[in-house]
């Protein structure tokens, strides 16, 4: 029997280092709080190799004593509370005392600090939770801390951590965080020797967001201000209509601390429900003052998500506040919208791609067909047979008919724009125009991809196109996948990119949009990249969606040659996103239901 | 208020003014045509507040007044009415009576009260121009607007008055048209606008009824004072037309027009649109281009589409410059050489990733990228 015993601090900071330090982005979250909390106004952050190798923090905020430098390398030492009731009057980021002690147990850590007053500053070296010296050294007021070789006494951890790359992302969304909740503070941020941003002190939070996202997004967003006993909501929205496929720019602080808030992002969407299609996220960087005792923060490791002692009425209060705030906008005239967006339709992101029956069908027939049969143009019949014996029950129907399967349809109107009302010989058929439209594109772009003819129009301006550092990096990934499917992308520093050519159907005004859905899609949903087929049926499926453009009126040819190409697609009772293309009436359902 | 008018001058007055109508609901008045009459004239005037026309048409003015009327409607009956003599009188409730020959038509008419004003320019930035000279002009670059409703800034002309010449521009980001010409601009007087699509085609409309037009302009708005001295059924004075201009920043067109030529080749326009537009039969909505080959002194247009078939056209050229091939959206070759008037134009190209250029004599270029297939 093992003897229970109490574990020296060096392991108690190590197991509490693998809560608080998860990856080297923690550290400098960690880190750059603690200037701020000093009160810092400038702060400097340099990593290199993702934060592997190495971390610095610096800042010109007040500096500390030797004493209190060495204290605050001792676990539950902190200048931030004094007793547990302090908890409930939190004004700062850190509280607990574990953040230094933990990260000086798992790297070579570095301490130079020197007090305004004081005559020499400090420095401070432990390795791997070991002190190795305490000298004086000479420097400005302030704090410096570089952490090395991090995790070097956990190679376990090590092993866990992702690309530099993919870390360096981390570091970078995190700074721009903090950037963001403090406009007043000059921000700079070094990877590897570039700096990747650099932020004067700006007068605003829209000058911040300007700095860091870009002025075109800054353009997309609306300050917002609303106040209630005890709340306040300040930040900025974004217009009607300008959305995003993921919530990777609705950012949300409770007190100046940036969280992940199941409330407020829920607050956000619902406010939004009518102003953007669904599945679409808000634009949104807003902060919420709240009464420090009303909200727990003390919930998660990281101090990422919080709880409110009331949900409910935070909940309300957000959303009315945005409500309000949207209908001024939407009160003078639609001319407010921006232009740029008018164009997003509902967007089939939500779908999960595994979803319905038909995509196993459509996986195997590519398959079955390049097997021996010419794809081009062979006519649907001789596709079909394999289909058949690999499809479920309701495709069979459909896809066993062919292109004779629209004979004696005759055309008989539009209802309210979207639906096309034919007689046929079995009853009546009622066609969901853009749902057809979208199985026609889906399979066209699909037969481009496969035969690799998909045509490219070069344009004339090139299309900038800013993406945040994940998604760049996600995009240059698949550059070269995305420039063989017609697009024609060039990498244009970093981070940024122009679109020089886009697929010929495509308008460019579209091509952004676009591809921010895609890398959207692909950061959501599972690793394609493998997979080359099933990234090409993804591509397809979001471009088809695109690709549809309805014309108010359209006169019985069109929507003749449209029954005519659906019933010549493999799969055409339902769009690629897996809704129903056009339902069937038969002669005995309707003399039922007109009890003949 | 009382007048009385020729059917067909009422008829071509409330023509000019027709198409610009408001659509929208909460203003019902916009639908509506102003009618004024004073002197020996009644004014016509329609507003969708983005556009408005205003035209003078010679009338025996009985007793001055104002009234609106229900422009499309008004117009039909216009047209059909007996006799070439029409009576109009209002009474102060706005009801119109309208009679001609054997026939009396009861309208109900709305105040002018509530009828947007349109509104005026100075003579700051304002310029005289040959209509059927502008006429030209716009024909040769209207095409390639872009009606893409995410890039508003292209869908427009834009009209540049600056370096001693008037240049039109219009672009869809795939191709660009422009044209310039010599004219006398003083140098604190230079500037530009970009007028909206809608503006363009109405202006077409009413351009050439007379020789001379004047515009006007500031960065929010245009106006255009169009002379009328060739019509002959009624128009007096000049057509007034107001618009507003897309506000923004149009793009930098000067930087994607290449500055140097590698091939040139003459052209006969008809011969060439004949043998696109031949070639672009056998195009669908998959396979949507032609390819344009150069060899030694001949042309070849091919265009092919998977599910049809394939088309070859020849035409004998001037050239002796190396082999090469490049390819276009028919629809891009064809616009240009719709819309020139001159039997020549000159063809320039360099490998198939560069621009195609069309040129003239006349200080007319065209730009359009190329398809390729990646």
């Amino acid at each position: 029997m093992p003897n229970v015993r109490i574990l020296p601090d060096r392991v108690a900071n190590q197991i509490a280092a693998g809560e608080v330090i998860e990856r080297p982005a923690a550290v400098v979250k960690e880190l750059v709080e603690n200037a701020l909390d000093a009160g810092a106004t400038r702060i400097e952050v340099e990593f290199a190799h993702g934060g592997r190798s190495f971390i610095r923090v610096e800042d010109n905020g007040p500096g500390m004593a030797r004493d209190d430098a060495l204290l605050a390398l001792e676990r539950h030492a902190t200048s931030k509370i004094a007793e547990a009731d302090d908890l409930n009057r939190l004004a700062t980021f850190g509280f607990r005392g574990e953040a230094l002690p933990s990260i000086a147990s798992v790297s070579r850590f570095t301490l130079q600090t020197r007090a305004a007053g004081a005559e020499a500053g400090t420095e401070i070296l432990v390795n791997g939770g070991r002190f190795v010296h305490v000298r004086d050294c000479g420097r400005p007021a302030g704090t410096r801390i570089e952490v090395a070789q991090l995790f070097n006494s956990v190679p376990a951890r090590r092993k866990f951590l992702k690309t530099d790359a993919t870390e360096a992302a981390h570091i970078v969304t995190g700074v721009r965080l903090y950037a963001l909740a403090f406009p007043a503070v000059a921000f700079t941020l070094i990877e590897d020797g570039r700096v990747v941003l650099r932020s004067p002190e700006c007068a605003d939070l829209a000058g911040r967001v300007g700095e860091i996202f870009g002025r075109q997004l800054r353009e997309q967003l609306v300050p917002i201000a609303a106040e209630e006993p005890g709340l306040r909501l300040h930040g900025l929205i974004g217009l009607p209509g300008a959305g995003r496929a993921t919530r990777h720019e609705m950012i949300t602080f409770v007190n100046a601390r940036p969280v992940d808030s199941r409330t407020l992002n829920y607050a956000l969407i619902e406010s939004y429900h009518e102003a953007l299609p669904k599945g679409r996220y808000p634009l949104a960087f807003v902060f919420l003052e709240i009464d420090p005792a009303a909200v727990d923060v003390n919930v998660h490791p990281a101090k990422r998500e919080v709880r409110f002692r009331s949900e409910a009425s935070v909940r309300s209060f957000v959303i009315c506040s945005v409500l309000a705030r949207l209908r001024e906008m939407a009160a003078p005239a639609p001319a407010a919208m921006p232009p740029a967006t008018s164009n997003i339709q509902p967007s089939t992101l939500n779908v999960p791609p595994q979803s319905r029956v038909w995509p196993a069908a459509l996986l195997a027939t590519p398959k079955a067909s390049a097997a021996g049969v010419p794809v081009v143009i062979a006519p649907p019949a001789t596709t079909s047979p394999p289909v058949a014996v690999g499809n479920s029950s309701l495709a069979i129907v459909h896809t066993g008919r062919g292109p004779q399967a629209t004979a004696g349809w005759r055309y008989l109107g539009l209802a309210h724009g979207e639906f096309a009302l034919f007689e046929t010989p079995a009853g009546l058929v009622l066609l969901d125009r853009r749902a057809a439209h979208e199985r026609v594109w889906f399979e066209r772009l699909q037969a481009q991809f496969r035969d690799h003819a998909v045509p490219n129009q070069r344009l004339l301006f090139a299309v900038p196109l800013e993406l945040d550092p994940v998604a760049a990096a996600l995009l240059l990934d698949r550059l070269d996948f995305i420039n063989r499917h017609g697009f024609e992308i060039v990498e244009f520093g970093r981070s940024f990119f122009r679109i020089e050519g886009v697929p010929a159907w495509m308008e460019p005004g579209d091509a952004g949009p676009f591809l921010r859905d895609l890398v959207a899609a692909w950061r959501e949903g599972p690793a394609l990249g493998a997979n080359p087929d099933a990234a090409r049926e993804q591509l397809a499926r979001l471009a088809a969606a695109r690709a549809v453009r309805l014309p108010a009126v359209a006169g019985e040819t069109v929507m003749q040659a449209l029954v005519t190409e659906l019933f010549a697609c493999r799969a055409p009772l339902t769009s690629p996103s897996g809704r129903l293309t056009h339902i069937e009436l038969g002669h005995g359902e309707l003399a039922r239901r007109f009890q003949r | 208020m009382k007048f009385k008018i020729n059917r067909d001058h009422f008829s071509n007055g409330l023509a000019q003014v027709l198409n610009v109508v408001g659509s929208k609901a909460t203003m019902p008045i916009l639908s509506n045509v102003l009618i004024e009459a004073e002197k020996d004239c009644v004014t016509f005037t329609t507003t969708n507040l983005d556009l408005g026309i205003r035209a003078r048409i010679k009338a025996e003015v009985k007793e001055p007044g104002s009234v609106t009327l229900p422009v499309k409607r008004l117009a039909s009956i216009v047209r059909e009415l007996p006799n070439l003599d029409v009576a109009f009188d209002a009474s102060p409730n706005h009801h119109v009576k309208l009679s001609s020959g054997g026939s009396t038509f009861k309208i109900m008419g709305i105040g002018r009260e509530e009828f947007p004003p349109l509104p005026e320019l100075g003579d700051e930035n304002s310029f005289s121009l040959d209509q059927a000279t502008l006429t030209t002009m716009l024909q040769s670059v209207a095409y390639a607007q872009s009606s893409d409703e995410t890039r508003y800034i292209l869908n427009g002309v834009y009209f540049s008055f600056r370096d001693s010449k008037l240049t039109l521009v219009a672009t869809d980001g795939r191709r660009l048209a422009l044209i310039s010409k010599e004219m006398d601009v003083a140098a604190d007087r230079a500037g530009s606008i970009i007028l909206p699509a809608k503006t363009v085609t109405e202006l077409l409309h009413m351009l050439n009824k007379g020789t001379t037009l004047k515009i006007a302009f500031n960065e929010r708005r245009a106006t255009f004072q169009i002379a009328t001295d060739k019509d002959t059924s009624g128009l007096l004075d000049s057509i007034y037309l107001y618009s507003k201009v897309v506000e923004g920043n149009y793009p930098n067109y000067q930087q994607v027009i290449p500055k140097e030529t590698q091939q040139r080749i003459k052209l006969e326009r008809e011969l060439l649109l004949a043998c696109v537009h031949r070639a672009s039969l056998v195009c669908s909505e998959k396979a949507n281009s032609v390819r344009i080959k150069l060899t030694s002194n001949l042309l070849e247009v091919t265009a092919q589409s998977p599910d049809f078939g394939e088309a070859h056209e020849s035409m004998a050229i001037a050239y002796s410059g190396p082999e090469l091939q490049v390819a276009f959206n028919p629809a891009y070759v064809l616009d240009p050489l719709r819309a020139l008037t001159k039997d020549e134009v000159f063809f320039e190209v360099k490998d198939e990733v560069s621009p195609g250029v069309f040129k003239t004599l006349e200080n007319f270029v065209c730009v359009i990228m190329p398809v390729r297939l990646s």
